[in-house]
């Protein structure tokens, strides 16, 4: 019986961070007890519990539509844990970020101080594609426009956490956070049994709590809009709107009629309150958008302007979630909230600059380029990893378009050991924590989503391009002691449970029937 | 001095069938601001439809309303009183083309020196900015020349055009309308580095009008320039705004000031109309 | 609950009868037809087919066009196939109402259907056709065992019982087309599932009058045409919130009532001499009671088409 951790490479220090290993064989502090647990397991034990994984996925439909076909979202057997006062600095930063963010909002559509004070250069306003003037002057009843956010954090060669990008408009993924810990409490018992890991599913109370408190009315009612079964997250919408206890609408549910939205029912139309949208600004309103979407409702963005109607996450957000203004987020912190920013951004090169843009051309074999405006991980080219015309069609792309991208130091993303056949081999893996902003505090669900590249040596995680996911563990600070002894009960008196009534059953009629038989043969 | 002018102006929109369902923002009213006073300002919808006022982003005072009861005809009249003033003073010390060129100021204008597809230019526009621009020593002057420029290459002929008619088109048929010709002014502008903006308005057609006679005007588009201030000209009819020019918005180009726009359902449109009726009070 | 959602709900219950019910008429048809040498073939499938609301124009009809037309034309609702694609897209669309169970049923069912033509010509349509009532029966069970007694269910059933009286009164206008062979009482009792039921009622005795009687007004057996009027109008009742002083709330639920009377207090002598217009009328009251249930509950359920406009 091989370990499972046989031959598992751990990079020199600096190279690459791994996250269960500081040195080959020694486990760090917050994993040594996950490590005692899965050491004694054969690697074929494990691939068998990561099976009935899969299978209990598939069996409930819990799919990701890879290249148009639905497959199990693949998670992995292996959690990643995260120590209790490394999380606080998450949680922390995280919260930091979505606060400026805020701020940023409310400035570019009213008064735009920022703007003119020069701390981000209008043109990276005014020239994103997300930059939705139609949102200028709506105020949210209580100001929040970001009631999910989703910050893309990865840690670097030193094991820092460092900022990726962030997720202001739709995030998604929570949907995989709460099924997979359900998942893994099934398959891992014993591993939940010795550590104490901080809950997720009291995410969906989070969220309805912060949606309620977003609108001006006492009892709001919610909903969830979707775009229907064909699109690619409708199970996160359907898990949401389940677990919330609110109605899952599609666009033509919905009808705007003098700036009030209602949704029609059996019993007439209802009126409706707060908009927890799963659809794109774009499609969200024929009036002010697109006008041959079947997806939204005509009318919702003058419902919110006079205040009648909450849409969750505002119209607009995008602006803030441009790649090329996450490169000034930092002086946002210290421009809003006049705080240091505690988590940093990775290294980033802003390509309008001619300068900035020079080096990077002549460095792009070492560089990753990103589209400014992509989104799952499409159109990211990682320089050390493309053939000669990648990089040259990369280099005209670039010359063309330059606002249109940016370029970022390659960041060795850290390892999770991860299950590969039967053995553990280390993969790189992102964090998608998910905060929830409900107008007096941002609250973060403890962990998040944890997306691992499957492929060996692969830096993309998204799992539309054939990435997966693991539990993420935010473990508790302290200790699991053993259970009190419980006081001896009461002895119970033992009453006989009577047997389900057994009926005349077969016996009954057999024995007659064979009667008959003999008698009838009894005769000549 | 300024005029006191009473407007009227009306849209109606038809078509084929019952239309079951229509959402629509009207950009009809004057723009309070400090030349120019909105005494009265209303916009009434038939069939009726409770409307909504804001503002938009570029400041412009929308009308929204909704109609959900069947209709085959939509008609929507603003109506307005506004005072006017004469032509805004010409401060002396106008910007140079350094100044123009300086980080802040590209900065602070942003959207106004940005091509829209409406402004965009072609190598022989390019090179016709460039030419104007080398050939005078201050922006103000260049922009003046591009003005009368057009009035003297461009043709106002009515009905060679639509809403989305590009410059380049207008330049290559030497022919248009006004907000075709303040189009084609705000391109060669931008593309010296002054920023220009649309103007969207009514215009008196009168130079002496009598008071109280009913005259049939249009919607009119003109431009303004920035040069140390925003300075607005009419290229199409090659004088100063005065109190005869009524504004009731800005943009980058008429995409953003369109004075009646929406989406409806259940048939077809077969047509608009318009009609437009100044009126001077004093 | 949503329009959208009640509706799509109403409507399985619909196709999925739909489809259980032409399943039954096409097999014992068919097969009394093979069976009977005197038969004229073409007329008497002309005449099924007419009765389902699919007229052919070709010159000759047989069997096979009947089963291609009315079995397996996938793009019609009227047609087995066709009712069941048609009931699974609508689960699709509301799969949080309907249990994983049956959503799982009508899928499998779907999956199965793929070779259907094949397994018609290896095997012949009786087996097909017993399969598809056999997946028809095995839904219905799971929306019995799985279903609260909710509004969903309630659309469901009514959906169930409207197509339920629409199609037993096309069975039964198959006996009284003038003309070619007619099909008997013994092969209508037949298509309802009805034969056993019937034998035990009556004692064996097989009349006109018994026969039209036991399908049209038995109260006990779930698909006489009485019965399936009663549990509309009662799926009806529960939908909504109460009578008040006078008459029934809704329009639905008036043109029920006064088909349910109209039946309930006929004689069956009197039945059979007008059965003709009495089977036209029951299949425009359906009609009429569809429209008026859509009226009512399903008003605003799909997407609306806008047309953008801008004037200068």
């Amino acid at each position: 019986m091989a370990d499972l951790f046989e031959d598992y490479p751990v990079g020199e220090p600096g190279t690459v961070w791994d996250e269960m290993f500081g040195a080959p064989g020694l486990p760090r502090a917050d994993y040594e007890a996950l490590h005692a647990t899965l050491r004694p397991l054969a690697g074929s034990d494990l691939k068998v519990r990561a099976d009935v994984l899969a299978r209990a996925f598939l069996d409930q439909g819990i799919t990701f539509a890879f290249g148009g076909v639905e497959r199990p979202f693949p998670l992995d057997i292996v959690p990643r844990v995260i120590a209790a006062q490394q999380w606080r600095q998450v949680e922390s930063g995280v919260i930091q970020r979505v606060r400026a963010l805020e701020a940023f909002l409310e400035d570019v559509y009213g008064s735009g101080q920022v703007l003119d004070d020069g701390v981000v250069p209008r043109r990276i306003v005014v020239t994103s594609a997300h930059f939705h003037r139609e949102a200028a002057g709506i105020a949210p009843a209580n100001g929040v426009r970001i009631h999910v956010a989703g910050v893309d954090l990865v840690r670097d060669e030193q094991g820092a956490f460092r900022v990726l990008e962030d997720n202001v408009r739709i995030p998604s993924g929570v949907s995989y956070v709460m099924e997979n810990r359900r998942a893994m409490a099934h398959v891992l018992p014993e591993v939940f049994a010795a550590t104490r890991i901080r809950p997720v599913e009291d995410y969906p109370a989070m969220l309805l709590n912060a949606l309620q408190a977003s609108s001006g009315v006492d009892d709001p009612t919610v909903v969830v809009l979707t775009p229907g079964v064909h699109n690619s997250a409708y199970f996160e919408h359907a898990l949401l709107a389940r677990e919330m206890g609110v109605e899952l609408v599609e666009g033509r549910d919905l009808v705007c009629t003098g700036n009030e939205v209602f949704m029609a029912t059996t019993a007439g139309p209802q009126r409706v309150d707060v908009i927890y949208r799963r659809v794109d600004d774009d499609f969200l309103d024929p009036v002010h958008f697109r006008a041959d979407s079947m997806l939204g409702c005509a009318g919702l963005l003058n419902a919110a302007r006079v205040g009648r109607l909450t849409i969750a996450n505002a119209v607009g957000n995008g602006v803030a979630d441009d790649k090329l203004l996450y490169t000034y987020v930092p002086d946002l912190i210290r421009y809003y909230l006049n705080e240091a920013p505690i988590l940093p951004n990775v290294d980033t090169y802003r390509l309008d600059d001619p300068e900035v843009r020079a080096y990077v051309l002549e460095h792009l074999d070492r560089l990753v380029v990103k589209p400014v405006d992509g989104s799952g991980g499409a159109g990211i080219l990682i320089g050390s990893q493309a053939s000669a015309e990648q990089l040259a069609a990369a280099a005209k792309r670039i010359q063309m378009d330059p606002r249109g991208w940016i370029a970022q130091r390659e960041v060795r993303l850290s390892t999770v050991p991860t299950l590969v056949g039967d053995r553990l081999r280390p993969r790189h893996v992102d964090l998608r924590p998910f905060a929830v902003n409900d107008g007096t505090q941002v609250r973060v669900l403890a962990g998040g989503l944890t997306r691992v590249a499957l492929p060996d040596g692969a830096l993309v995680v998204n799992s539309s391009q054939g990435g997966g996911s693991k539990d993420t563990w935010v473990v508790s600070h302290y200790p699991v002691s053993p259970a009190p002894a419980q006081p001896s009960a009461p002895a119970v008196e033992h009453v006989p449970v009577p047997q389900p009534d057994p009926g005349p059953g077969v016996a009954a009629f057999s024995g007659q029937q064979e009667q008959q038989q003999q008698l009838r043969e009894g005769r000549c | 001095m300024g005029w006191r002018m009473q407007i009227r102006h009306r849209t109606g929109v038809a078509y084929a069938g019952p239309v079951t369902s229509s959402y629509n923002e009207a950009r009809m009213l004057p723009s309070p601001e400090p030349r120019q006073s909105v005494l009265h300002a209303s916009v009434t919808v038939t069939p009726f439809a409770r409307t909504h006022q804001y503002q938009d982003y570029w400041g412009t005072t929308v009308t929204s309303f909704d109609v959900h009861t069947p209709h085959s005809a939509l008609e929507v009249l603003a109506e307005s009183v506004v005072e006017t003033s004469g032509p805004a003073p010409v401060r002396a010390g106008a910007p140079g083309w350094s100044d123009l060129a300086h980080p802040s100021t590209i900065d602070r204008w942003n959207e106004f020196l940005l091509e829209t597809p409406r402004t965009a230019l072609d190598e022989e526009l390019t090179d016709l900015a460039a030419t104007v621009k080398g050939s005078h020593r201050v922006p103000i002057e260049a922009a003046r020349a591009v003005c009368d420029r057009l009035r003297d290459q461009i043709s106002y002929v009515p009905g060679t055009t639509g809403v989305l008619t590009d410059a380049v088109q207008v330049w290559r048929q030497k022919k248009g309308v006004c907000q075709d010709i303040s189009h084609l002014a705000i391109a060669l502008m931008r593309a010296m580095g002054i920023p220009a903006r649309y103007v969207s308005g009514y215009l008196h057609p009168k130079t002496n009008a009598p008071i109280g006679e009913e005259t049939a005007g249009q919607s009119h588009a003109w431009i303004e320039w920035w040069s140390g201030e925003w300075r607005a000209f009419d290229p199409t009819n090659g004088v100063p705004v005065a109190e005869r020019h009524v504004v009731v918005g800005r943009g980058r180009d008429y995409g953003d000031v369109p004075p009646l726009k929406g989406v409806f359902a259940g048939a077809a449109g077969t047509g608009q109309q318009v009609e437009v009726i100044l009126t001077r009070l004093r | 609950m949503l329009s959208r959602i009640a509706e799509s709900l109403y409507w399985i219950g619909r196709y999925v009868e739909r489809a259980e019910d032409t399943a039954r008429i096409l097999d014992v048809h068919l097969h009394r037809m093979l069976q009977d040498p005197w038969t004229d073939e073409d007329l008497a499938c002309r005449s099924l087919l007419a009765v389902m609301g699919a007229e052919s124009t070709a010159d000759l009809v047989g069997v096979t066009s009947v089963v291609e037309r009315l079995g397996l034309d996938v793009t019609d609702s009227g047609s087995v196939l066709g009712a069941l694609a048609a009931a699974r897209e609508n689960a699709r669309s509301c799969r949080e109402t309907v249990s994983a169970e049956m959503w799982e049923c009508l899928n499998t069912t779907w999956l199965g259907l793929a070779d259907a033509r094949a397994r018609i010509e290896l095997r012949g349509v009786h087996p097909f056709f017993q399969w598809v009532r056999e997946r028809c029966s095995v839904l219905a069970g799971l929306a019995d065992a799985t279903m609260s007694r909710d509004e969903g269910w309630l659309f469901l059933v009514l959906g169930r019982s409207v197509e339920r009286v629409d199609m037993t009164a096309r069975l039964l206008s198959t006996h009284t087309r003038a003309g070619g062979s007619i099909p008997s009482w013994l092969t209508l009792l037949r298509s309802c599932g009805a034969w056993e039921n019937y034998l035990r009622t009556y004692r064996g005795s097989l009349s006109d009058r018994h026969a039209a009687e036991f399908l049209m007004l038995d109260r006990l057996f779930p698909r006489s045409v009485l019965a399936a009027l009663a549990t509309a109008e009662s799926c009806l009742d529960d939908l909504e919130p109460g009578p008040g002083r006078v008459g029934v709330r809704t329009e639905a639920q008036r043109i029920l009532g006064r088909a349910r009377t109209d039946l309930a207090y006929r004689s069956a002598d009197e039945l059979l001499v007008g059965l003709p217009s009495t089977l036209a009328s029951l299949q425009r009251s359906c009609s009429a009671v569809n429209e008026a249930i859509s009226n009512r509950y399903f008003r605003q359920t799909a997407a609306v088409a806008w047309t953008a406009e801008a004037v200068a």
